[in-house]
């Protein structure tokens, strides 16, 4: 005990010891707080302790409170020839450098690490979508083959053309032919619809893949009657089948019958040209069924080209063969030729420009950062004008000065690179949550090495620009001067121009994805605005699917829909139940010639094309979808009675532009159809998209059609859709055992779901410009700010002579709207050049839209206004007297 | 250039002379207080040494460390020429200001 009072009172106390330490700045430290210690010591002597401790800490206060003036403050060179050499070194010391300004350091990383992490989450998904090849070996050699229309769309091939086509031996090493398949998959308790695909047997040979277990399909297999054969996608094999390694051989009941189970995919394929696909099954056609017919498009054909096969005489060949069927069969043929998509190209042409927006976007936050960054380090620089000085007056060479800065730059570009990555394994997930389904190959993206390289690299770029740039204005301006001039030739005005230009480009990049922002959001709320033409309120929607032999029988499957709609009738808030074929924004696509008795010796391959609905009584007051004219389908239009047809008002005006479209009559769909009385005329309902035409659209009785097996059930319930689901559910499962349900949703989910990727898009592009928005105002921010102290002297002397507050306000604040318009006036210019990028997420909007103009002005006008705010009152505020005794 | 040199400089840059080649931090803090009877903390001879520093009117050199410093060194002060110009013209300044004034403001 009494030697700890001894330690404590012959020694000074700590805590002053350490405040008055961490106050003296370094060069001084040793010194004062060794006279410090030395004078305690004395007075400990000669007054006691307990006065020496008093009088420490009143040194100590005074220390606290003193103002410190500002000195050179060097650090000190190691000697010239032991760091020459030595990286490490000029490290250390750039090292600490930066620990001197902590606070600005943190700033610049974090500005750089932001940019870095932003672009390296965007670059993983759109490399995993957009850049990474197809997982096939050589998928380069893949490619999709279609006939080619005369104006240039593509169409799905005849089995009898994909045969000739397949002959084609200079082309083609293999060739497959496929066509989607949804079937039911039924195990012991229950029964699911899969998507699933029919091919030709070579198909898994044309893509390179070999089953994991098992084998793929024999050419034996792949004919009517032999082809009760499936091969499982692995995610399947291990949900429904629990991984089981003996099933090869065994049967699974698949559509109520059994198919034998030949092999098992392995975990690494990727459906890429039917994404989902987990079942295969043969195709089982040859050229003399009905429907292998040579108009009866509707399958598609992946081909491997030979090794030695150019694209462009490939294409050639396949035209040549193409005109030689033409003139064969002149009444199957009517297109131009073929097409050649390559495999890739077929991935990822959906989402491409959606992608390459979002990428170039956030190109434009990374370089914001990085001027941002250069922006700080520029100030930095400006400010240690006297350092750098001093430091050459001292003998330091103008590469050693470069080296310091580039060393600087390579620390915060390393921490830069660290933090975004960190940032971008966040941000990865952020953006693959928010992403749409359409997005090719989502569940593949993930920060890998590839873009931990990229953020890297980045992060080098963008970190060593930013401080490059510095480097060389200030050596370009030369130190000479400097070292004479003292602290007053810091004020360069050239420099400030330097700043000032990367603060209006700041703000210029800024304006772009502004713009971009409010672009998408003017098409996602004129897309919500859209009227789809039926009510979603209370509504849901699902796929119903009747499999096995018992539904052989056409009866059989009226009877059941007809039990199914009763018993969901019968449960109580709901207010009406309907099946149709097909429903607007479900995903169906379903057309059909039409063909009108007035005009019967029309070509029938000129007939006009219309969606096809087959529906039960009730399906459009169901939907909310108005009846025009004339009357509803009832119950009474029977599978016997007369044959009835409702038209929307787009068919109606098209076909028979008299108004006189009822009681007209037309057949839907081949020659051989009855001929169907119009006996109403309906709303027109928008079909594939919101942001789609309104096309022609029938409806037709579902008993009068013919029954089908698979169904959607639409329910208008008196209480919320999604809690109904479980009811009817419910209801369907006891009435229809084995019905497969699938794709439940309410119809407001639908139309979200329509709306999903412009909200992706602009969720991010929204993202991006207000983190654009606050880098340019710091920017702004801090030029004005550096201007504001640099010019305190000359406001001083304004405010002596006289100068309004008001005047110097204005002062500061003009010269930040100045940079703010510049950037302005260039970001809407560019703005202006580069809408076309996103031009296939816009809608209804383009970029000289008054309202975008508007909040891009409003919004850069305030921000930019706040940013100068502070500086402007700190410049109001600059006492004359202390402005100039200062100097 | 010249600025004149504040009251406390001149304290600080005639303690340096008086002390000659041991003018250090406490050295010239005792120095003044005793001439002066006023009390001086450590920290205002230090800010003003930095600033006399760097106007370039006084050089240092450094010292050996000792244990009663807690084994740091010391830095001396030395006026440069120029610090004696600037003195010297400060105190001129100040005796023309008072000659023929009342004789208890009058300067020797």
């Amino acid at each position: 005990m009494s030697t700890d009072q001894d330690l404590r009172s012959v020694n000074p106390p700590w805590l002053a010891l350490r405040l008055s330490s961490w106050r003296v700045p370094e060069p001084d430290r040793e010194y004062l707080i060794g006279d410090l210690i030395e004078s305690f010591h004395e007075r400990r002597v000669r007054y006691g302790a307990t006065s020496a401790r008093r009088w420490f800490w009143r040194e100590t206060l005074n220390l606290l409170t003193a103002r410190w003036p500002e000195t050179p403050n060097l650090p000190v060179d190691p000697p010239a020839e032991a760091s020459m050499d030595s990286l490490l070194q000029s490290l250390r010391v750039a090292l600490r450098s930066l620990g001197r300004a902590p606070a600005l350091t943190a700033l610049v990383v974090a500005t750089l690490a932001l940019g870095v992490g932003a672009t390296t989450s965007v670059y993983s998904v759109a490399r995993a979508a957009l850049f990474a090849a197809p997982p096939y070996p050589r998928s380069d050699r893949l490619a999709l083959v279609w006939e080619r229309d005369k104006d240039g769309s593509e169409s799905n091939l005849g089995y009898a053309t994909f045969e000739d086509l397949s002959r084609e031996e200079r082309v083609f090493e293999s060739t497959a032919a496929m066509s989607y398949w949804f079937p039911t998959l039924s195990d012991g308790s229950e029964t699911t619809r899969i998507a699933g695909q029919r091919v030709t047997w070579r198909f898994f040979d044309v893509l390179g893949v070999k089953p994991m277990l098992g084998r793929g399909f024999m050419p034996e297999e792949d004919r009517l009657g032999a082809d009760r054969v499936v091969v499982l996608g692995h995610n399947v094999w291990k949900s429904r089948f629990g991984s089981d390694s003996g099933i090869v051989g065994r049967d699974i009941t698949v559509n109520g019958v059994a198919y034998r189970v030949e092999g098992v995919l392995p975990p690494a394929f990727e459906s890429l040209l039917a994404p989902g696909t987990e079942l295969w099954a043969p195709l089982a056609y040859d050229a003399s069924l009905r429907w292998a017919c040579r108009s009866c498009r509707h399958l598609r054909m992946v081909a491997r080209l030979r090794p030695d096969a150019n694209p462009v005489t490939a294409g050639q060949l396949l035209d040549a063969t193409y005109g030689r069927l033409k003139g064969q069969f002149p009444n199957e043929y009517a297109g131009a030729g073929t097409v050649l998509t390559p495999v890739h190209e077929f991935v990822v042409r959906g989402t491409r420009q959606a992608l390459i927006a979002l990428l170039a976007a956030v190109g434009l936050v990374a370089l914001i950062a990085c001027f941002n960054a250069a922006n700080l380090l520029l100030g930095r620089a400006l400010r240690r004008e006297s350092e750098f000085a001093l430091r050459v007056a001292l003998g330091a060479s103008y590469r050693r000065l470069a080296a310091l800065l580039l060393s600087e730059g390579l620390i915060i570009a390393i921490a830069a690179a660290a933090i975004g990555s960190a940032l971008a394994v966040i941000g990865v997930d952020v953006v693959v949550r928010l992403a749409p389904m359409g997005v090719p190959r989502l569940d593949q993206v993930r920060v890998d090495s590839g873009a931990l390289m990229f953020a890297a690299g980045l992060a080098m770029f963008t970190g060593l620009a930013a401080s490059v740039l510095p480097a060389l204005a200030l050596l370009r301006g030369g130190l000479e001067g400097s070292i004479r001039g003292g602290a007053r030739s810091l004020v360069g005005s050239g420099r400030h121009r330097l700043r000032g230009a990367l603060v209006a480009a700041e703000v210029a990049l800024a304006v772009m994805l502004v713009s971009g922002a409010s672009l998408l959001f003017g098409s996602v709320s004129r897309l919500l605005a859209v009227d789809g033409g039926f009510a979603t309120g209370n509504r849901l929607s699902m796929e119903l699917d009747l499999s096995g032999p018992r539904f052989n029988d056409s009866g059989a499957v009226a009877e059941t829909w007809r039990a199914a709609l009763e018993s969901v009738h019968a449960i109580p808030g709901v207010r009406s139940a309907a099946l149709a074929s097909q429903i607007p924004l479900g995903g169906n696509v379903d057309m059909y010639g039409l063909h009108l008795e007035d005009r019967a010796g029309a070509n029938p391959a000129e007939d006009p094309y219309a969606l096809r609905y087959a529906v039960t009584p009730r399906y459009l007051e169901t939907m909310g979808i108005p009846l025009r004219s004339g009357r509803h389908i009832t119950d009474d239009d029977r599978e016997r009675a007369p044959p009835v047809v409702l038209l929307n008002e787009v068919a109606a005006n098209r076909l028979f532009p008299g108004g006189n479209a009822i009681g007209r009559r037309l057949q839907v769909g081949g020659g051989d159809g009855p001929q169907r009385t119009v006996v109403g005329i309906v709303g027109n309902t928008l079909h594939r998209a919101l942001d789609r035409e309104r096309e022609m659209q029938v409806y037709v009785p579902a008993v009068q059609w013919g029954e089908e097996g698979g169904m959607t059930l639409v329910v208008h319930s008196d209480v919320a859709a999604s809690s109904a689901i479980p009811a009817v559910r419910r209801a369907l499962r006891d009435v229809v055992p084995g019905v497969a349900i699938s794709k439940v949703a309410t119809l407001e989910r639908l139309m979200d779901l329509s709306t999903a990727d412009r909200r992706f898009a602009l969720a991010l592009f929204a993202g991006f410009a207000v983190v654009a928005l606050v880098l340019a105002a710091a920017g702004l921010f801090g030029v004005l700010s550096a201007t504001v102290v640099e010019r305190a002297r000359e406001i001083g002397v304004r405010t002596a002579l006289g100068a309004q507050r008001g005047r110097i306000l204005a002062m500061v604040v003009r010269q930040g709207m100045v940079l703010a318009g510049t950037g302005l006036a260039v970001g809407l210019f560019a703005t202006w050049g580069s809408t076309r990028i996103i031009s296939t997420l816009l809608f209804g909007v383009g970029a000289s839209d008054p309202v975008v103009l508007a909040v891009v002005v409003t919004s850069l006008g305030a921000v930019a206004l706040v940013a100068s705010a502070l500086p402007a009152w700190r410049a109001s505020r600059v006492d004359p007297m202390i402005a100039l005794r200062d100097s | 250039m010249n600025h004149g040199l504040g009251e406390f400089e001149q304290l600080v840059l005639l303690a340096l002379i008086r002390l000659g080649t041991e003018a250090y931090g406490v050295a010239i803090r005792d120095e003044i207080e005793q001439q002066t009877g006023r009390s001086v903390t450590v920290g205002a001879v230090y800010t003003t040494l930095l600033r006399l520093e760097d106007k370039r009117l006084v050089a240092t050199r450094l010292g050996d460390p000792t244990p009663q410093r807690g084994g740091r060194r010391k830095k001396y002060y030395r006026p440069l020429a120029a610090g004696r110009r600037e003195l010297t013209a400060s105190l001129n300044a100040l005796r023309s200001m008072t000659r023929g004034l009342t004789p208890g403001l009058e300067l020797p």
